[in-house]
């Protein structure tokens, strides 16, 4: 192939992608536009004349919003790791019985939609007290990530050589140590693939914390957003301004953290 | 490699946008027969964490979904306890309802019309992309970004995209001289509407797995064919996809289970409506449930039920096409 | 787990954490007291109310606390949610663990009533009769009361005086379906926009069709009645006649409000509640009450709140809640609701005499009132919200143009008929 049809493929690459990402850049372009101009005909293109109000009421009234989110994001990961990577290394290495119907479960359990999740877990959390806290969400969060993280570290974990772990028995390590100090540090990338979904998924929850976090003092980003889009719908720069915050701590820890992703998505993603 | 994993990564516009991993490889070949026993003990208490979890934060729920399924929970009897036993009357009642026909079908076309332009746009752009051009490889990193924004920032964008009076879309289209179309509110549009959200929401989800499909293709067998001299679409047409045929199976199953259980893409758009135009299983579930301010649970959960069934018959077909995949 | 993953890109999470941490302790400090567990003893009452939106230092809570001071006591003041207050009233009520005094959402007393955990106002010896009977029927079943409204808002028709003006329309001349759909047909003509509303699928739809839907002679038992077809034609005309916006269909009482205070609308259908909004508009605006079809107010339905006093285990408590109940429904405290909140009207003859006197401006939402109807009233209780669901569906697939409104609100009859049978 010669130069010049490459370059008409980049170009097309470009357009492919312009086209694609046009909401996005609609987003960010409605974030900055004033609300006087919010509805004139034809629309702004570009916001010439840009304005912050949007961003101002945002880090005014959504900071304790997104806070939360963090919060319950990264308490989604801890619990999903504890549960998830003993459990990968018990079905991996370890030859637990029943590891088949175990592994059915665990597919079952991802099939099964999120608002039958959330009808259990409000009849649950109304007799415990767990309605409206954070604990409860990061529980009803992380059951979105825990059998994805059980599967991802089991498939990982069986492609440890035994010998690794053949040599630190033979040292006198035990179950635990031998997880502890051989296992984990090897399975680093796994833990972080996981991590990096179970935050993903529970900073972006909506289903979940709409029913079971609607009356809550602390709610996260995206409920914020929407009691946003109840409330003032003429602010539409605010409602994008928040969604466009919403999307940077997301963005920013793929970005950071695109090495792991990708090796974590490839590595298992086609058989060969 | 060893292990057939799939789709390892979320899916198109779900709820959480799960993941999902195939089985992940059984136990290797046995060793001595002491060494299970000895290990054994040691296999429970590092599984025994995850089988507390499934037992409370799995099968709880959804035996308390079962129970409200089968009794008459109203607000006051949710909260003392003392619903009446109906056995499956909520179940004919969901069937009967006026909502139920509308339902199963925008359910059948969103997810079909939904699954079908994912798979179609994200296979195009896998082959386009699969030419290494400059660029290539940043511009498919940024084909990422609409997977990775919360759903709710989607929605919301689309739906003032959408909008009838001020939105984008109608504005250019105006320029064209077609009239005002109401996207999100006639009941022609609605379902279109959530429909095109949807297949933006998935196109990324189906252009990586597809992608990384093509790159396990060899490329000698496209170059001997070439070499015999045939062209470009025949070439892909009758060696690159049918070799791609497994990893085809896996990607639209897994989207068809996973946009049947969407919420919040249609929620934030159109909450369903007008009406029931937008309206699917799942949708309606969250609305009976939650949407209305008038919690009403048991005909929710009746309807969540009879969603989880038709995700399991899908979810069977799933694992049997795996199945067969790992034994080939 | 942390520990073990020697990775910077933790180490950065870890700090992240930390921070959140930070976030976490400035939140936990705004939030509210979560569930007050018992009445307690000694001199602490407890109340429940529906105006989260007034904190500890609000006016509101003051005077709540002035009432406790009044009677001797501390009164200990919880806000929740409209909805999260009904499922904590049962909850509480089942552990009994109810509060003294729950001002509660007047659709709701019904709901509450029906469990057996409220006093009826008999029993505590409050007296009702000046309350007047419109306003007091929501808290009314099977000729029980089982509570006292602080006040009330319903609906009206806020005007842009500057768009009338322009288009030659006289406001005092609408008194009628037909001279409104002129005063609209001359707004349109002047190139202006019509009216809007709130049709969006949920009670706040039902709420605000029922002003036309019994202005046309309509009820609640019958949804498909010529009445009611006429009312929901008078909607999709509108529509079709370019009168109202598509956005009506989606549109909230605030989305609406929100338009209306754009400026390029004549009418909006709207509460009481925006009287402090309308008066801070960029335009002169009016308000007239909902015409019925053929003359006169239509029945707007109330909204607001009712002083309910859950059943206490320890009955020699029911004094000091008399007297607490007893403040806070005083003429002069009446008017001192209606003006704290700026959208109450009171309740008795009395309390409105003397808020007008005060604000004579808000003299139509004292007739909206008086001519106002409740929505559980006619002995509906708690078959009102199922019909509720019932018509906002019909009102949503006939404006969407899905169904004729002939054909929406007899579908509706059906699933009302099904779901109260």
């Amino acid at each position: 192939m010669t130069a010049r049809p490459r370059a008409w493929k980049t170009a097309l690459g470009v357009f492919f992608t312009a086209v694609m990402l046009f909401p996005v850049y609609w987003m960010v372009n409605v974030s900055f536009t004033q609300t006087k101009d919010m509805r004139a005909d034809p629309p702004h293109w570009f916001p010439w004349d840009p304005t912050t109000e949007g961003y101002r009421a945002v880090f005014h009234q959504q900071l304790p919003a997104l806070g939360t989110s963090l919060l319950i994001g990264l308490g989604s990961v801890l619990l999903t790791l504890v549960i998830a990577a003993p459990a990968g290394y018990a079905l991996s290495k370890l030859r637990l019985r029943g590891t088949r119907p175990l592994n059915f479960l665990l597919l079952v359990a991802q099939m099964i939609p999120a608002v039958v999740m959330a009808m259990g877990f409000y009849a649950i959390y109304l007799r415990l007290g767990w309605l409206d806290t954070v604990v409860g969400l990061i529980v009803a969060d992380s059951t979105v990530a825990v059998p994805f993280g059980v599967l991802l570290f089991t498939t990982f974990m069986s492609g440890i050589p035994e010998e690794l772990i053949h040599a630190a028995k033979i040292d006198g390590a035990g179950t635990w140590r031998t997880f502890r100090s051989i296992v984990l540090p090897v399975s680093r990338n796994s833990i972080v693939t996981v991590s990096l979904f179970a935050f993903l998924w529970a900073w972006s929850d909506f289903v979940f914390a709409s029913t079971l976090d609607r009356n809550g003092a602390m709610i996260p980003i995206t409920l914020g957003i929407y009691k946003y889009i109840g409330n003032n719908t003429t602010e539409w720069n605010s409602i994008m301004a928040a969604a466009v915050v919403a999307s940077v701590p997301a963005s920013v820890l793929l970005v950071l953290a695109q090495r792991y992703v990708a090796a974590g998505v490839t590595a298992g993603a086609i058989k060969d | 490699m060893r292990a057939t994993q799939t789709p390892p990564v979320g899916s198109p516009g779900t709820p959480g946008r799960e993941a999902a991993i195939t089985s992940p490889p059984g136990p290797g070949p046995r060793p001595a027969g002491r060494r299970i026993r000895s290990t054994q003990w040691a296999a429970v208490a590092f599984a025994a964490p995850l089988l507390v979890y499934l037992v409370a934060f799995y099968a709880f729920p959804l035996y308390r979904n079962i129970e409200l399924s089968v009794h008459d929970y109203t607000i006051r009897a949710f909260v003392q306890g003392n619903a009446k036993f109906v056995g499956l009357s909520n179940y004919a009642d969901i069937v009967s309802s006026q909502t139920f026909l509308p339902a199963l079908r925008n359910t059948a076309l969103f997810t079909l019309v939904s699954i079908a332009f994912q798979y179609a746009i994200g296979l195009g752009l896998a082959v386009f992309f699969r030419n290494n051009f400059r660029l290539s490889g940043v511009l498919r990193g940024m084909f990422l970004i609409p997977w990775l924004l919360p759903l709710i920032v989607s929605a919301s964008t689309w739906s003032w995209m959408l909008n009838s009076d001020s939105g984008i879309v109608n504005s250019v289209l105006q320029a064209f001289g077609i009239g005002q179309i109401n996207w999100l509110t006639s009941p022609g549009m609605a379902l279109v509407s959530v429909i095109i959200a949807n297949i933006w929401l998935g196109i990324p989800f189906n252009l990586v797995i597809l992608y990384s499909g093509l790159q396990n293709i060899s490329p000698d067998i496209d170059e001997a064919a070439a070499l015999d001299g045939a062209g470009g679409w025949k070439r892909f047409w009758h060696i690159t996809f049918p070799l791609l045929r497994p990893v085809s199976a896996i990607t639209l199953l897994l989207g068809l289970i996973y946009t049947l259980k969407v919420v919040d893409v249609i929620w934030i758009m159109t909450t369903g409506g007008p009406g029931d135009v937008s309206t699917t299983l799942a949708v309606w579930s969250y609305r009976e449930a939650f949407g209305t301010g008038q919690p009403a649970f048991s005909p929710a959960s009746a309807v969540g039920n009879l969603l989880i069934l038709i995700a399991l018959v899908f979810g069977i077909v799933y694992l049997y096409l795996q199945r067969r995949q790992e034994e080939s | 787990m942390i520990r073990l993953v020697k990775s910077a890109r933790v180490a950065a999470m870890v700090g992240v954490l930390a921070l959140s941490g930070a976030a976490l302790a400035g939140c936990g400090s705004s939030a509210s007291g979560g569930s007050s567990t018992s009445s307690a003893g000694g001199g602490t009452y407890t109340w429940w109310d529906p105006y989260p939106q007034h904190d500890a230092s609000s006016d509101w809570t003051k005077r709540v606390e002035a009432c406790g001071v009044a009677a001797g006591v501390t009164i200990k003041r919880t806000a929740y949610d409209t909805t999260a207050l009904t499922n904590q009233a049962l909850l509480s009520a089942q552990e009994g663990t109810a509060p003294d005094i729950i001002l509660l959402d007047n659709p709701a007393v019904s709901t509450l009533a029906d469990t057996g955990m409220l006093n009826t106002t008999e029993s505590l010896g409050l007296d009702t009769s000046g309350i007047d009977p419109n306003l007091l029927a929501a808290g009314v079943i099977d000729n029980k009361t089982y509570g006292i409204p602080i006040g009330a808002n319903t609906l009206a028709l806020y005007y842009n005086k500057t768009i009338l003006d322009a288009a030659g329309v006289d406001p005092s001349t609408i008194k009628d379906w037909a001279s409104l759909n002129d005063a609209l047909a001359k707004v349109k003509a002047a190139g202006k926009k019509g009216i809007s509303f709130a049709g969006i699928g949920t009670e706040e739809g039902s709420f605000q069709f029922l002003p036309w839907f019994w202005g046309a002679g309509a009820k609640l038992t019958k949804l498909d009645s010529p009445q009611a077809t006429a009312a929901l034609t008078l909607w999709t005309d509108w529509l079709s006649k370019g009168y109202a916006p598509n956005s009506v269909i989606t549109n909230s009482q605030n989305t609406t409000w929100e338009e209306f205070l754009t400026g390029t609308f004549a009418f909006d259908e709207n509460g009481t509640w925006q009287v402090n909004s309308a008066a801070k508009a960029s335009f002169p605006t009016g308000v007239i009450q909902i015409p019925a079809e053929n003359g006169g107010a239509a029945p707007a339905p109330t909204g607001g709140e009712f002083l309910t006093m859950p059943v206490q285990k320890d009955t020699a408590r029911y004094t000091t809640t008399k007297k607490i109940v007893e403040c806070m429904t005083t003429t002069a405290g009446q008017v001192k609701t209606a003006t704290t909140f700026a959208y109450y009207i009171p309740p008795t003859a009395a309390g409105q005499a003397q808020l007008l006197s005060q604000d004579p401006s808000l003299k139509p939402w004292v007739d909206a009132v008086k001519a106002a109807k409740g929505r559980t009233s006619d002995n509906l209780g708690t078959k009102y919200p199922k019909i509720s669901q019932a018509m906002w569906t019909a009102v949503q697939k006939a404006l969407s143009g899905e169904l004729s409104p002939t054909a929406a609100l007899a579908q509706a009859q059906q699933a009302a008929v099904k779901a109260t049978s």
